[in-house]
């Protein structure tokens, strides 16, 4: 019995310079491979950039082309239209960024490339922070989770961005976790097929980000899938919802006490995110009976 | 864009640089015993053979079994079981059936009829087995095995001792005792029925005679209760009872029996005196729940109409014309300290009388040891033996079973003929391959990843319905289904035993670890020691060690 497969193609390289553990690179072995050799990468500051690496090494067998942060989607856009422009229609544009380049600092081009409905694959690397940096928190840094520049614990809830970009009728909309790599390499197949934009947002729980151990990354993920604090989802034409993990089998709190930057919560602020955690799944239960 | 400098373009790739270096410390694949290899009676290798059934290949998965005990079938009905208690799964569900899926496996070999291999080689040395049950059996089987010649003695006049003559066929149907003994005895054994060795004399002699001498002469003895008039004609020895023929067994006993013992002997007796349509009570000095019966035993009990009395002791037993009024009170039993250790003080004031007709007291049997005296130590209540291969004071004599343990587990003296077959040709046998049993710590559920292991209750095997039951002595406990068997399988952990899932390779983030035909290996230039491989592994079967070469 395999509790696991995907297609292993060779396509994402060792070496690379990502820490011992991180979930990301793992994520990025099996999205390469889903992906396939007929595609363009474009990638912006973030760590997937460094996982891809400087100049002139790189961990893909496919091209990237490294652009600035703002502008993620943009530079994709461009570049599949250049593609089509010179007949290369079936040739998948794959864009990698962080959340910070996605959820704050790129969200005016993803929203504009949703808006247009660019023939793109734009994947969000979700580690809910600018851990790239050492930590600082983005706006899909969850509530009361503390990093570099939120010490006492955010105060401000987590961007929902997946409601955004539903919201821009775009044609799918997937989140994928680590601990879930058959249905993470299932996904960015079904998604490389679709016309239009398509945008899988991957939750990675960042080893020193998070305050996790070096071998936890696929636990706290799948703890994270388990606990419905970050569902297994799937959103055709901004409208149709459906879930793709089991139903929500555990309370937050194995998810929580396993990372630091959760350490400092008091009784009431659990109390209060795990009233959050079941809100939202019955608003997603709903959403998928609509 | 043939005229763009090349070094605008990246054309190298990662895999020049080595992560390996990062490193302190190393993913190691190594197989370590399971909680229920560690507990088992003869050293089962539980999860290889588990894993076998799984995989569908029931022939190699009797092979494995064999390796350590000859009767599957046997052991899968009557087994204490102590590997379930050790099972990882009880914390997660429950404990595997691993008695159930062992009959499983025991009654399909004995219906495809696989037999035993021949021994590879013929040797000259010679070994007088005494004793024709499991621990005599066990060894014979084990010697042949290796090659070794075997004489087998056995006082009565078949084969199987306790099985035989103490285990009632409602629990051990005789055509798998018979098909599972042959087996044995197709090896080329020479047989010796009826062939008591009497006394020391007699021991002697086959000490002189043969290489070795390997002496399983069980505990005949019955234990006597204190109090207890054993010349009466009301009181009956439980070992002759079970034993003795139905008709025998009716003829000899009253409408209401006594049983006195909370051992499987004594729940034997009961059950047996059941089906003979006779009423049952059982008194036993322990209280309940601390019955040394296995609790499935006590249930079927239950449900069969036997009475307990728990807690209680017998006083005396004063008969007449046919009838017996036995005086009891009850104890406080408190469990000691030592293992099997108690205290029972009567309780002042809770005397008691019942009336019964026959009283059958089954605590327990000893060894006859008086006649080895003078070529044995036989000062304790046991033969006493040194290290794990049943050496006892005399150079060249073996002895295991109950005649050399106070356990008193057809298991454990099946475990105890095996190892001293071992030891006799460790002894013998110049360059034997005698495998000695691993020093590996045990693989503990903490290294169990349980996500891979979906919560899914027993297979149970179903039981007789009670009213059949009482009118025949067929068997009580019902075979798994095939397709209950395979389930059951899947649901073994496989603790320390890699069954090749490939999790850890689709889990390493730095693709540095390769997929072999029977097993992988670690690309030591990139891993970077993260762990995920060992903490993704459904099977503890990975574990990380130190690594500061790099």
């Amino acid at each position: 019995m395999k509790d696991i497969e995907y297609n292993e193609a060779g396509q994402f390289c060792s070496g690379h310079n990502a820490c011992a553990g991180c979930a990301e690179a793992l994520s990025m072995r099996v999205i390469l491979n889903a992906v396939g050799k007929n595609t363009v990468g474009v990638v912006v500051p973030s760590c997937v950039a460094i996982i891809v690496g400087a100049h002139p090494r790189s961990s893909a067998k496919i091209p990237f082309i490294h652009g600035l942060l703002e502008s993620a989607a943009a530079m994709a856009s461009g570049v599949k239209r250049g593609l089509v422009s010179q007949g290369k229609d079936d040739t998948t544009v794959l864009c990698l960024a962080g959340d910070g380049g996605t959820y704050d600092i790129g969200l005016q081009a993803l929203s504009s490339a949703a808006e247009r409905n660019e023939d793109i694959l734009y994947v969000c690397f979700d580690n809910e922070g600018y851990m790239n940096t050492g930590g600082q928190t983005s706006s899909s840094t969850p509530l009361a989770a503390s990093t570099g520049s939120s010490p006492l614990g955010k105060t401000t809830r987590k961007k929902n961005l997946v409601e955004i970009l539903a919201a821009h009728r775009i044609p799918y909309i997937a989140t994928a976790s680590p601990s879930h790599l058959s249905d993470l390499s299932e996904k960015v197949t079904k998604a490389k097929a679709i016309r239009g934009m398509k945008v899988i947002i991957v939750v990675i729980p960042c080893l020193p980000g998070w305050g996790i151990a070096d071998d936890a990354a696929v636990k706290v993920s799948r703890l994270a899938v388990e606990s419905g604090v970050f569902p297994l989802i799937e959103v055709e034409d901004g409208l149709r919802y459906s879930i793709n993990s089991a139903d929500k089998t555990k309370p937050i709190d194995e998810y929580l006490d396993l990372q630091k930057r959760y350490r400092h919560i008091s009784d009431s602020e659990r109390v209060e995110l795990q009233q959050d955690v079941d809100d939202s799944w019955d608003r997603l239960v709903a959403r998928t009976k609509m | 864009m043939n005229s763009q400098p090349s070094t605008l373009w990246t054309h190298l790739s990662s895999e020049t640089n080595h992560t390996g270096t990062w490193r302190s410390a190393l993913p190691l694949y190594q197989n370590q015993p399971s909680p229920c290899h560690g507990a088992c009676p003869v050293g089962g290798s539980i999860a290889t053979w588990i894993k076998q059934v799984k995989d569908g290949d029931h022939y190699e998965a009797w092979l494995t079994l064999v390796d350590n005990n000859p009767f599957p079938a046997i052991a899968g009905r009557i087994c204490h079981h102590p590997c379930e208690t050790a099972c990882n799964r009880a914390e997660h569900d429950e404990t595997v059936g691993i008695c159930s899926l062992e009959r499983f496996v025991g009654d399909l070999a004995l219906r495809e009829g696989w037999s035993f291999p021949s021994p590879d080689v013929e040797l000259s040395q010679s070994v007088a087995v005494i004793g024709g049950g499991p621990a005599g059996l066990s060894a014979a089987y084990q010697l042949r095995r290796q090659g070794l010649q075997v004489t087998l003695f056995e006082a009565r006049e078949a084969l199987g001792g306790l099985m035989r003559y103490g285990i009632p066929s409602y629990r051990l149907s005789p055509d798998i005792l018979d098909g599972e003994v042959a087996r044995i005895t197709a090896m080329g054994i020479d047989l010796r029925l009826n062939a008591e060795v009497m006394d020391e004399k007699a021991l002697t002699a086959l000490h002189k005679d043969f290489d070795a001498v390997f002496l399983a002469t069980g505990a005949s003895l019955p234990k006597e209760l204190p109090g207890l008039d054993y010349s009466q004609s009301f009181v009956l020895d439980s070992a002759a009872f079970l034993a003795d023929e139905p008709e025998a067994q009716s003829s000899q006993t009253g409408e209401h029996i006594l049983v006195i013992g909370g051992g499987s002997a004594a729940l034997d007796v009961a059950r047996t005196a059941r089906r003979l349509g006779r009423k049952v009570t059982v008194l036993t000095l322990e209280s309940e729940g601390h019955l040394p019966a296995q609790q499935v035993e006590l249930d079927e009990a239950s449900e069969e109409g036997i009475e307990f009395i728990t807690g209680a002791m017998m006083q005396s037993a004063v008969g007449k014309d046919g009838s017996v009024t036995v005086h009891a009170t009850k104890v406080d039993f408190q469990i000691g300290n030592a293992p099997g250790g108690f205290t029972a003080a009567p309780v002042a004031g809770s005397e008691f009388t019942i009336e019964v007709n026959t009283i059958i007291p089954a605590i327990g049997q000893d060894a006859d040891l008086a006649r080895w005296n003078g070529i044995l130590n036989t000062s304790g209540p046991v033969i006493n033996i040194s290290g794990a291969h049943g050496k006892t004071s005399q150079p060249g004599i073996f002895a295991g079973g109950d005649v050399a343990s106070m356990s008193r587990f057809v298991t454990q003296a099946i475990g105890m003929g095996k190892e001293a077959a071992l030891g006799i040709v460790a002894t013998l046998v110049d360059d034997a391959d005698v495998v000695a049993p691993s020093q590996e710590p045990e693989v503990l559920l903490d290294r169990i990843n349980t996500a891979y292991h979906v919560n899914h209750g027993r297979n149970t095997q179903g039981l007789a319905e009670v009213a059949s039951r009482l009118e025949t002595f067929d068997e009580v406990q019902q075979p798994l289904a095939p397709a209950q068997a395979q389930s059951e399988a899947e649901r073994c952990f496989s603790c320390g035993t890699c069954t090749l899932c490939d999790n850890c390779f689709y889990y390493c983030p730095d693709v540095a670890i390769i997929k072999l035909e029977d097993g992988y290996e670690i690309k030591t230039d990139y891993c970077k020691g993260c762990g995920l491989c060992v903490a993704e592994c459904p099977t503890g079967s990975i574990h990380m060690q130190e690594d500061i070469a790099s």
